[in-house]
């Protein structure tokens, strides 16, 4: 799967994703490949299974911030909406937003691994 | 490469996510790059590299210290004049965005960002800064420059006069002083002068001139110990009618301000509120004020002072010869003024005038006419480094020896000449040095305690201190050093510590300079610029 494959299986716009990093695709594919060893998505998880609300609004917090950056679009809505629902930490819908998180990310890190 | 990056300067990245870190890391790579991974760690950097770092990019939401709470550490510190702060977040909220501008970030950066904007942003804003720097300290020095040898001549015009007049140097740097503080005093209780700060800059300075038709005058009448004869006392009366001529007829600059009140001050400083006076008998509020204050400073000074024909008076007994009229008239609003300000005026004639009253209220007045004009200097930085700058010289220059040191509150550096460095086995410069445990080791607690204590005392008003140490060694044979705030003739050094105070609405404490005096040294002793033998230069 190439750099564009990927991201349209993901529901982004490569394109897009592109020109932020500075039209360079060595940029795009060097940092795409280490999201796998980003841990703000595991540290989210450990968080709310610990019901650490303070530490898993941090961790939601910065892994919105870095799909943001490469483009994971659908997880980065995810992360965000959970974000806000920790930030209030009225955790009614949590348990929802997280599932979705989960998914999103099961998502990226399965194309991730069919990429060349 | 590297010299590449070296021009481009250093950048400070600060984020808790090693993924964003890199990122920037990349997308800034002509930049030198450091990294933290929190608030703290942030601030230590900043503290460590201080003025190598030419921006900071700011995560918003980290652990230990988030992106808000650092910004206030560095607002405090007074580091947001110097480096500019980019915050850079996936943040939505208005209300942080606000906030984060609030606290003095130069620009908000959304993620996801685009590398070529932060690319854009990051040279522009360095850009930006270093200009502006440049351009402060180049106006700092030429304004420092200029105001100095303008101020250096007048000092030396009026020096000529009180020297042949046998007087002894401090008259008129007194008479100045006085009439400062008489003028704001009178501001505070009346709107009837309309006067401004630079207006009592300017008598102040023109002040110094009271007596230059002095110069006319023979030196048998000058000098005379004894009683004039009336022939000679009208001679001597012609000094002020004299001196005035001598500034009318000035070829140039006779339109300027500063020519103006100096022509008033030395024609009517010896009219009186009667209209007994001379030379034109001049009644209230017809002389004009600058002369009022001038002539009653003069007489204040010449009270307190030796003169070949009378000894001083004690200051209380001034301030009751002049309430009584025994010396003349006066404005009652003046004579108010006298009774208000009779302590600052003491403390002047006791301290010897010069330390910290003269010459920032000055510079600052004319700094901020200056930057009412500009908007580039929009920043009251330079003011505060002026003062800073202007205070630490004149401090300086009157010291002898470098045996000195010099803390800024600012950077929270102490900084030793390498004489005291060498002298106590202690590194040039000291971070945070009231908790530094080395300092601690060396001084003792005790010593740390009693600086802290005396800085707390001290003022804009009182701002000199000092402390004597002695080295001994006590009944394990560890040697240490004991303090004391009087001196027993016992100590082995005298530390004499000059407090450095910003003032604007209120009083800052900004700094503390001084210097280590030894005990055997004698000429190690503190020498006021202010009295640097005039006769020995001419």
């Amino acid at each position: 799967m190439t750099l564009k494959e990927f991201y349209d299986s993901i529901g982004s716009d490569y394109k897009s994703v592109l020109l932020r990093m500075g039209n360079s695709e060595k940029m795009v594919d060097k940092f795409i490949r280490k999201f796998p060893n980003d841990k703000s998505a595991e540290q989210l998880f450990e968080a709310l299974k610990n019901e650490d609300y303070t530490l898993a609004f941090r961790m939601a917090h910065t892994l919105k911030g870095v799909c943001a950056n490469l483009g994971l679009d659908k997880l980065q809505k995810a992360s965000s909406e959970l974000t806000e629902a920790l930030r209030n930490q009225v955790a009614d819908n949590t348990p929802e937003l997280s599932e979705i998180v989960k998914s999103e990310y099961e998502k990226v890190m399965s194309a991730l691994g069919e990429l060349d | 490469m590297l010299s590449r990056k070296r021009i481009m300067g250093k950048i400070l990245i600060v984020d808790d996510s090693q993924m964003n870190r890199e990122l920037l890391a990349d997308t800034l790579a002509d930049y030198e790059i450091l990294e933290a991974e929190n608030g703290k760690d942030a601030i230590a950097m900043i503290r460590e590299h201080a003025t190598e770092i030419s921006l900071i990019l700011l995560d918003m939401i980290m652990p230990e210290m988030d992106g808000l709470e650092a910004l206030e550490v560095m607002g405090k510190n007074n580091w947001l004049d110097d480096i500019p702060v980019i915050m850079i977040s996936s943040e939505d909220s208005p209300e942080l965005t606000h906030m984060a501008y609030e606290l003095g970030v130069t620009e908000f950066i959304r993620r996801p960002f685009d590398a070529l904007v932060v690319q854009k942003r990051c040279r522009n804003i360095i850009a930006l800064y270093s200009k502006q720097k440049k351009l402060t300290d180049l106006f700092a020095d030429q304004f420092y420059e200029r105001e100095k040898n303008s101020r250096m001549m007048i000092d030396i015009l009026a020096h000529i006069v009180e020297f042949r007049n046998n007087e002894c140097g401090m008259h008129v740097k007194n008479v100045q002083n006085y009439t400062e503080i008489l003028l704001r005093a009178l501001l505070k209780i009346t709107d009837k002068y309309q006067l401004s700060e630079t207006e009592i800059e300017l008598i102040g300075n023109a002040s110094a001139l009271h007596d230059i038709g002095k110069i006319s005058i023979p030196d048998e009448i000058l000098n005379k110990p004894g009683r004039l004869t009336d022939e000679e006392f009208k001679i001597m009366k012609s000094h002020s009618a004299a001196g005035a001529r001598m500034l009318s007829d000035l070829p140039f600059h006779s339109e300027e301000p500063i020519v103006k009140l100096s022509y008033a001050i030395a024609r009517w400083h010896h009219e009186r509120w009667d209209g007994r006076g001379y030379p034109d008998g001049l009644k209230g509020d017809e002389i004009p004020i600058a002369a009022q204050v001038v002539s009653l400073a003069d007489v204040y000074d010449a009270l307190t002072a030796d003169r070949v024909y009378k000894k001083a008076f004690t200051h209380e007994k001034a301030i009751d010869m002049i309430l009584n009229n025994e010396c003349g008239t006066f404005n009652p609003l003046l004579l108010q003024c006298l009774q208000l300000s009779q302590e600052e005026m003491r403390a002047v004639k006791e301290k010897g005038s010069g330390l910290n009253s003269k010459g920032e209220h000055e510079i600052k007045a004319f700094a901020r006419e200056l930057l009412k004009n500009d908007a580039l200097y929009s920043s009251d930085r330079i003011l505060r480094r002026l003062d800073y700058e202007k205070v630490k010289t004149r401090f300086l220059k009157g010291m002898l020896g470098d045996c000195g040191f010099e803390y800024s509150v600012s950077t929270r550096i102490l900084t030793l000449s390498d004489n005291v460095a060498e002298a106590f086995e202690l590194p040039e410069s000291i971070m945070d040095p009231f908790s530094d445990q080395k300092l601690t080791a060396v001084f003792g607690s005790d010593t740390v305690k009693t600086v802290i204590e005396l800085i707390r005392k001290a003022n804009s008003e009182h701002p000199v201190i000092q402390l004597y140490l002695r080295r001994i060694t006590d009944e394990n044979g560890v040697q240490k050093i004991e303090v004391s705030t009087t001196d027993d003739g016992g100590y082995d050094y005298r530390v004499v510590c000059l407090t450095v105070w910003a003032v604007d609405d209120q009083q800052r404490y900004v700094g503390t300079m001084g210097n280590f005096v030894l005990n055997d040294c004698p000429y190690g002793i503190m020498k006021g610029a202010d009295t640097i033998d005039v006769k020995g230069i001419l």
